[in-house]
Formats: structure tokens, C-alpha cells, sequence
């Protein structure tokens, strides 16, 4: 059966229309209570967590290593539940890295406007010439987040197949609508898109437990063959394969790793210069 | 029973989409017929509608206002359309042109631009690179058109009810879920909803005899009292009631016309 991802204009909305869905179908509904085991496999924080969800680094805030680990760690846990199938997952930007699996179906539910003016808005009775540049201030966030965290823009209709409004269509008619296509053929799990989703899977975890010494890493994964893209100076490249080599050989599922390292230009001629 | 705009870009089967669904909801399907009535009615070349509805205003039309004018007189012809229910409009800016209307269904209909550049390249028989600069040329015009006369984002998902992605899901299955979309209680006329639009309808033909060279002037009608509004000077001001006045003779169901000159213009007016 497909996976249905969830994406929203709001956590609320997204929340209420994921739940609905799964259980009209009978899914399982995976949203960010799967975060807390997360944390404490990997030693850090439920708030940041989710602060990584919604925010981008900032001076104050989230350091943009650290930033990148949560979200490589939220990616990683989520893409394991995905593999289950059966399952409504919303809230943890899967829309955004689940890409080319013809069986996951994207679907985005916009919030009636009011009623998210209402959520956003501190003051009860704000006008709504304010809450109107709330509501695209609150937009323009996501879009930035999703950009600097994905490069994919979340506000992006093209992103999805389908982009329902709640200004005039019910919620439930909504979820009537995401269960109906739910069982179109062509959401149904093959061979093909069940095996990109385990490589993403696999990528996934390689991923985390290389960003602990190399934040740089990109990782691919074609069955039990994973490639590793990275950056060094000339002096460590040879370093950096073998060890990158070793640690992605211990994976469970892992039979080959071919490391990619490029030339890091920028910290090759600082080191020249000295 | 309702009124359902569909928005779309260029060869992304919109055009299809609208008219499956009039057919299977047994509605009319209008989009070029409503330039054709405009340009009856008010006697200007179907061509000139045709641009004014697709280019971006220049710099120039900024000034003179012409857009402005010729979109008055398509918004005009549409609503009498629409007056009469039961209608798909797809094309440019349908969900714009009817803002005010409260039952209307809508709808945008997206494509994969590789799509489009395939279906492009098969119909005008040219390279892809030639398709491809001529969808996103088209594109931004659209995108252009809409942010400077409307300040919105024609890409923007809010301003629709539903958008449907054709990639996975096919025309058969969006035609699918508008026609089930619009069988809803929300989107059905009501005896309400037809006096609004039978308000908005008189008030837009008004605007539209008004609009060149009144084109600052702005138009309320309820229960055929028509309220036409103004921030003109004194002189200019005096030519508008002159002309209201005609109005009132040339136009059906106008029972009572008022000229108001400097008074807080309402949000709804045309």
C-alpha cells in the first residue's frame, strides 16, 4: 500500500488531516513522537529537534553543523518507519527528501486563512491588513527553511500531486479526497519504488554516522552499493577514503563503498599560503 | 449549481481537464468565447483582448491604462457568463476576473515542465531548447500580467481551492476529483449567491461603460442601486455624473444611481 506524506501550511492543520487520513484508512500515523527514541540513540535534544524543523541556523540560535546533523538524524529515522508502508507521515519534512518513489503520494493541505491569521496572531482582535503580512511572513519562513534545509521550496505546488485548500473545502472532504487517491493503482508499491526507498533508507544511515567526523559527506546508495562524495585536501584524501571505507563497511546492509573525494580548493590554498 | 474556474499554464492539460468536467457535469465550457462577446459588445478587435489578457502591461499601458480598460470589459462579459450558473471557465486569470463571487470552484492545474516541453515540441514541431524558452517566456508573462494587475502570484497554491498535479494522477482522475469537489453544498448557488452575482454583474457592466475614461472610478450595485465612487477633481468629476446619468438610460436594471465624490471608497467596490 502507498505511503502518504502530509505537508502544511500549519502543524495543527497538517496534524488533524494526518490523523484523519490514517485512521479512515487504516494506517499507522507517523509524525514527531518518533523523535524522542531519536534523541536519545543519539544523545541530544527533543526541542532542538524539532527547533531544526522549523528554523534555519542563526547567530543565536542552531549552528548550522549541528542543524544539518538533527536534520540528517530526522531523515534517518523517519525513512526507517517508511519502509514499513502502510503509513500517514506528517510533520517531519518528508515531502522534501522522499523524491522519486512513485509510491508515496505528496499531498499539501493549506489552512483556511482565518484560521491560521488566528493561530498565528498573538492578539485576538489583529487587522487584517497585519494578519495578512503575518500570514506572508509565515510563508516566506517556510519557503526559506525548506530551501537552505532541502533545496526544494515546500510552497512549491509542483512538489506535490495534489494541493488542497481548507478556505472553502471541508477537512473531511479533504481526507475523503487524499483516501481516494490512496487507492489508485499507480500509488501502489512496486519493485522498482520500494527498492528506492530502502536505498534512500541506507544513504540515510551511512549518512549520520559519517556526519559525526565529516559534516560534508553526500551519500547515495544503489542496493548494497554506497558512494560517498566528500571534500579534503590532497594530503588527507587518501586518509579520509580509508576511514570513511571502514565505517560505512560496518553498516548492516552494506557490501561496497566507493568514496568520491574532491579537491577542497578553499582549504587547499589557505594551506599553501601559509 | 456551481461555477468552476480552472487556472493553467500552457500545455498542461487544463484545457482538457475543463472541458471533461463541463461535459460530465453537463455544464458550459467557456474560455475564448468570452473575448469573442467582449469584443462584440464593445466593439474592439478580439486581438487587442487577446494581448490584453496575456503580455504584461509596458510601462506605457501602465499609464494609459489600457489593460485596465480592456480587462473591465472581459470581466463584464464573464460575469454576464456566469450569471446563468452551471459553467467551467478555464484561461487566464478566471479565479481574478471572478473575485467577489462566492460559490466559485477553484482550481489550477499543473504539469511537469518536461511534459510540457514534449507536448510543445510535438505541436509547433520545433527544438526542444525553442519549446522550452517559449514556456517559460510564457510563464513569466502570465506570472507578470497577474502580480501587476492583481499583486498576487498566479503560482501562489492559497488562491485555489484544489491544484492538481498531472504527473501521477492523470486528466481523467483530476476531472475526478473537481466534479466530486463541486458537487459540495459550499460550491452550490443559492438563491444568496445568484443576488450577489446578479449585483456583481450589474456593477461590472457599469464599471465597463464607465472605465474609458473613468477608469478611477468604482462601482458598487446592490438590488439594482448602483453607487459609483470617485477621487477625481471637481471638472472630472462633473463629466462622471454627467455620464452616470446616460447610464442609467443605456443600462438595464439600474433602479437608482449615485455619484459620490470623495468619500472612503468601499473594499468591495470594481
Amino acid at each position: 500500500m502507498p505511503i502518504i506524506i502530509i505537508s502544511s501550511d500549519s502543524y495543527r492543520t497538517g496534524r488533524e488531516i494526518g490523523e484523519k487520513t490514517a485512521q479512515e484508512i487504516g494506517y499507522d500515523y507517523v509524525d514527531r513522537e518518533i523523535l524522542p527514541p531519536v534523541c536519545e540513540k543519539y544523545g541530544l535534544q527533543d526541542e532542538k529537534l524539532v527547533k531544526a524543523l522549523e528554523e534555519i541556523p542563526s547567530f543565536l540560535g542552531l549552528s548550522s553543523k549541528f542543524w544539518k546533523r538533527y536534520l540528517a538524524c530526522i531523515q534517518e529515522a523517519t525513512l526507517g518507519q517508511l519502509l514499513d508502508d502502510n503509513v500517514v507521515c506528517h510533520g517531519l519534512a518528508a515531502h522534501l527528501y522522499v523524491l522519486g518513489v512513485s509510491h508515496a503520494l505528496k499531498v499539501r493541505v493549506l489552512s483556511d486563512p482565518q484560521v491560521l491569521g488566528r493561530e498565528l496572531s498573538l492578539e485576538a482582535s489583529a487587522v487584517p491588513e497585519k494578519v495578512k503580512k503575518m500570514l506572508k511572513r509565515h510563508e516566506e519562513k517556510s519557503r526559506k527553511w525548506s530551501l537552505d534545509a532541502f533545496n526544494l521550496d515546500e510552497t512549491d505546488p509542483s512538489n506535490y500531486d495534489m494541493v488542497i485548500s481548507l478556505a472553502q473545502i471541508d477537512p473531511d472532504e479533504a481526507v475523503k479526497t487524499i483516501v481516494d487517491m490512496a487507492g489508485y493503482r499507480k500509488f501502489q508499491p512496486m519493485t522498482y519504488s520500494i527498492k528506492c526507498l530502502k536505498d534512500k533508507e541506507l544513504a540515510g544511515r551511512v549518512r549520520v554516522l559519517l556526519m559525526e567526523r565529516f559534516p560534508d559527506v553526500k551519500v547515495t546508495a544503489d542496493g548494497s552499493t554506497v558512494v560517498v562524495e566528500t571534500k579534503a585536501v590532497k594530503r588527507e584524501k587518501r586518509k579520509r577514503t580509508e576511514a570513511i571505507k571502514e565505517l560505512a563497511g560496518g553498516i548492516e546492509g552494506v557490501n561496497y563503498v566507493e568514496v568520491h573525494v574532491a579537491t577542497d580548493i578553499f582549504r587547499q590554498a589557505a594551506e599553501s599560503a601559509r | 449549481m456551481a461555477i468552476i474556474t480552472i487556472s493553467r499554464g500552457s500545455y498542461s492539460k487544463g484545457k482538457q481537464v475543463a472541458e471533461k468536467v463541463a461535459e460530465r457535469l453537463g455544464y458550459e465550457c467557456i474560455s475564448r468565447d468570452v473575448l469573442l462577446d467582449a469584443s462584440d459588445r464593445f466593439n474592439i478587435p478580439e486581438v487587442k483582448l487577446i494581448r490584453a489578457i496575456h503580455d504584461a502591461p509596458s510601462i506605457l499601458d501602465r499609464f494609459k491604462h489600457g489593460k485596465q480598460i480592456f480587462i473591465a470589459y472581459i470581466r463584464s462579459a464573464l460575469m454576464c457568463r456566469v450569471a446563468n450558473d452551471n459553467v467551467v471557465y478555464h484561461g487566464l486569470a478566471g479565479h481574478m476576473l471572478l473575485s467577489g463571487v462566492p460559490n466559485v470552484l477553484k482550481v489550477r492545474i499543473i504539469a511537469d515542465m518536461t511534459d510540457r516541453i514534449k507536448a510543445e515540441m510535438d505541436r509547433e514541431v520545433i527544438s526542444e531548447e525553442d519549446a522550452r524558452v517559449l514556456l517559460e517566456k510564457d510563464d513569466e508573462e502570465r506570472r507578470k500580467w497577474t502580480k501587476t494587475l492583481y499583486g498576487v502570484d498566479p503560482w501562489d497554491s492559497s488562491l485555489y481551492d484544489l491544484v492538481v498535479h498531472i504527473r501521477m494522477l492523470t486528466v481523467s482522475d483530476a476531472v475526478d476529483f473537481i466534479c466530486e469537489a463541486a458537487t459540495k453544498d459550499r460550491f452550490k448557488t443559492t438563491e444568496s449567491y445568484r443576488r450577489k452575482i446578479k449585483n456583481l454583474g450589474l456593477a461590472c457592466r457599469v464599471k465597463a461603460a464607465l472605465v474609458d475614461p473613468f477608469f478611477d472610478a468604482k462601482v458598487t450595485a446592490e438590488s439594482g442601486n448602483v453607487l459609483i465612487f470617485t477621487e477625481a477633481g471637481e471638472r472630472h468629476a462633473g463629466k462622471l455624473k454627467k455620464r452616470a446619468k446616460e447610464l442609467e438610460k443605456e443600462i438595464e436594471g439600474i433602479n437608482n444611481l449615485e455619484v459620490h465624490v470623495g468619500v472612503p471608497i468601499p473594499e468591495d467596490a470594481l
